[in-house]
């Protein structure tokens, strides 16, 4: 399954998952406090000098997964300039950069497998509620699983219209979609159920 | 049995043309440098589970395009002039679950109808006419849901085959279906007027092709009639299942 | 009990695989994604407690780092991005067009139109404008105006989401779980 991990090892994708999280949410209150876009700008800076310490590709990879925000910060900056707040568009702007960085380098250099053991132990408070942890992990590798399987489904009902016709698939192909989702929905039940069930 | 439709040229379908035909996907070569010339009017395509057979038959039907060379129907490039191309060339999946798209019968045989200008009450009426003349006119309003396996393909079939193709290209069409539901199919099709193309991995179902074509890792191992060229498929398949081979990981 | 996870985690998929979609550019650059279809198919056709555990499971795939997210994006990050109103809003907005479904003995269609309007866009517009205004710092009063370039596409798929799940009320009775 393609993720956004990096496959180029860094010394990030030793510290444990669980580390790597607690840091980004504290640094993530840190930014939020902060008001000052000088101060913002080096704590970027300091973000981006971590990216270099995992390799220049780690760095290009975070810049591509911030590419996205652009019109967003130009509006952000636009909108200031004209309302005289340059100074507060800056931090603003800054602040979102570093918050978004940040997160994305923990992204990065976690692989899923580790993320998915991180979230079960997070998911630990939930057996209070009656929901077991080890639910919560299965799931979440049932919808990594399925991914393929329902775009290859979808990509065969596209084509099967496409056979039949010059314009592009519209969005009467999504209900065989759903169709094919509940029947594997009730076939995967019964494989789990005949293995001991989710728990 | 003859399904309604437009007469066929007196000179026969089109040919098919691939030349120098490769397709690489991921980095993946999966055909090879095919160049074929297609006239009969019975062929089959037969090959290993990955042999690139499916990749075949989706170039001619248009559904991709060569990562190099030239596919042709005639003059009509299939992949690049879609509305010349559905007259010429219909495609049947091999999953019946996976092609129809509406809940009933006759709403499927309508739609490539509609999708190719005809109005809806047109589309429904040539629709209706192609479930008479397949002795199936009760099918109209039935949800496709209750059908069987068999049944389902029948509807795919049929609603490819109301648009008239003049070749029909099949992807392992008996894979799922039981014996007699195989017997069935083949001797429809064999009753039909345009030009078939099958792909099977069982040399059985391709015993009465006119050609067949043995695809090996996206090339053309042998290509000749179906009585030279089986047996010596049958033979080598033979032996590849008597070693146990198939522990190797591919690639 | 399998079925409920079963039915939560491969809707949670579809909603992934609906957001690989290629979005289509409305005049004025706005994009009209079928991820949101997917989230609002999730209430009227799971029902609210399912539908809105199928988005939260897909939030959670997007935070373990896959490129689920319309255009590829994913990952932390999009947490403390512009759409985090929207993304908190996805899971309720399944919640509320489930209800709607549920609860309303309306025909289908026009149930699963009216959940998909209340949740796709009366809930889910303010608490996507709140995360604007957070991250923009400016009053939601101010940024609620360019909700507007959405309005039409969600309006559009308000129409789709009726009519989806009414065809497969329709092609398989019985297959609609908020409809027992």
């Amino acid at each position: 399954m393609l993720t956004l991990t990096s496959p180029v090892e860094t010394p990030f994708h030793r510290v444990p998952a669980g580390a790597k999280l607690l840091a980004l949410a504290g640094v993530t209150v840190l930014l939020f406090s902060m008001g000052d876009p000088v101060m913002l700008g080096l704590a970027l800076t300091g973000i981006a000098a971590l990216h270099l310490v995992g390799g220049l590709g780690l760095l290009r990879h975070g810049l591509r997964m911030l590419w996205p925000l652009w019109p967003f910060l130009a509006v952000l900056l636009a909108w200031h300039l004209w309302t005289g707040e340059v100074r507060d568009g800056w931090a603003i702007a800054l602040r979102l950069l570093a918050a978004v960085a940040a997160a994305n380098l923990v992204t990065m250099t976690t692989r899923l497998t580790d993320m998915i053991a991180c979230a079960e132990r997070l998911a630990a408070p939930l057996a209070r509620v009656g929901v077991p942890p080890r639910r919560v992990a299965l799931a979440l590798a049932l919808a990594v699983r399925f991914v393929p399987v329902m775009a290859d489904r979808l990509a065969a009902l596209r084509e099967a219209w496409t056979a039949r016709s010059p314009r592009r698939a519209g969005w009467r192909i999504i209900v065989p979609a759903l169709l094919g989702a509940l029947d594997d929905a009730d076939r995967v039940a019964d494989a789990l159920r005949a293995r001991g069930g989710t728990d | 049995m003859s399904v309604p439709s437009d007469p066929l040229p007196a000179s026969g379908p089109d040919a098919i043309l691939l030349d120098g035909v490769s397709f690489r996907v991921a980095g993946h070569e999966v055909l090879s440098d095919i160049t074929l010339r297609l006239t009969e009017r019975r062929i089959g395509l037969i090959g290993r589970n990955g042999s690139g057979k499916t990749t075949l038959l989706r170039l001619i039907a248009g559904l991709v395009a060569p990562s190099s060379g030239r596919v042709r129907i005639g003059a009509v490039d299939p992949f690049a002039e879609r509305k010349a191309a559905l007259g010429q060339v219909g495609i049947l999946f091999q999953n019946p679950d996976h092609q129809i798209l509406f809940p009933y019968v006759e709403e499927e045989l309508a739609f490539g109808l509609r999708q190719g200008g005809l109005s809806n009450e047109a589309a429904l009426h040539r629709a209706q006419a192609v479930l008479d003349a397949w002795g199936r006119s009760a099918w109209a309003r039935v949800p496709v849901q209750s059908l069987s396996q068999g049944q389902r393909q029948m509807v795919c079939l049929m609603a490819v085959l109301a648009m008239a193709p003049e070749t029909l290209l099949l992807d392992e069409p008996y894979a799922s279906l039981d014996l007699p539901a195989r017997m069935r199919l083949a001797r429809r099709l064999h009753g039909l007027e345009q030009r078939v193309i099958v792909i099977s991995h069982d040399p059985e179902a391709l015993a009465g092709m006119e050609r067949v074509i043995w695809l090996d890792a996206g090339r053309i191992r042998r290509d000749g009639p179906a009585g030279g060229v089986l047996p010596e498929f049958a033979a080598e398949m033979a032996q590849e299942g008597a070693r146990d081979a198939d522990a190797d990981l591919a690639g | 009990m399998e079925r409920s996870v079963t039915h939560v985690a491969l809707f949670a998929a579809l909603v992934a695989v609906l957001g690989l979609v290629p979005a289509l550019t409305l005049p004025g650059g706005v994009p009209v994604t079928a991820q949101s279809l997917g989230v609002m198919l999730c209430g009227t056709v799971l029902g609210a407690r399912r539908g809105a555990l199928a988005v939260l499971l897909f939030l959670g795939l997007v935070a373990l780092g896959l490129p689920l997210l319309s255009g590829g994006r994913g990952g932390l990050g999009v947490f403390v991005g512009p759409s985090v109103g929207f993304l908190i809003g996805f899971p309720i907005a399944a919640f509320v067009a489930g209800l709607v479904v549920e609860r309303w003995s309306a025909p289908v269609g026009v149930a699963a139109a009216a959940g998909a309007f209340l949740g796709g866009i009366v809930v889910l517009y303010p608490l996507g404008a709140l995360g604007w205004a957070l991250m923009l710092g400016k009053s939601v009063a101010e940024v609620q105006v360019f909700l507007l370039g959405f309005l039409p596409g969600d309006l559009v798929k308000v129409g789709l989401v009726a009519l989806v799940t009414r065809a497969l009320a329709q092609m398989r009775p019985g297959s609609l779980l908020s409809r027992g």
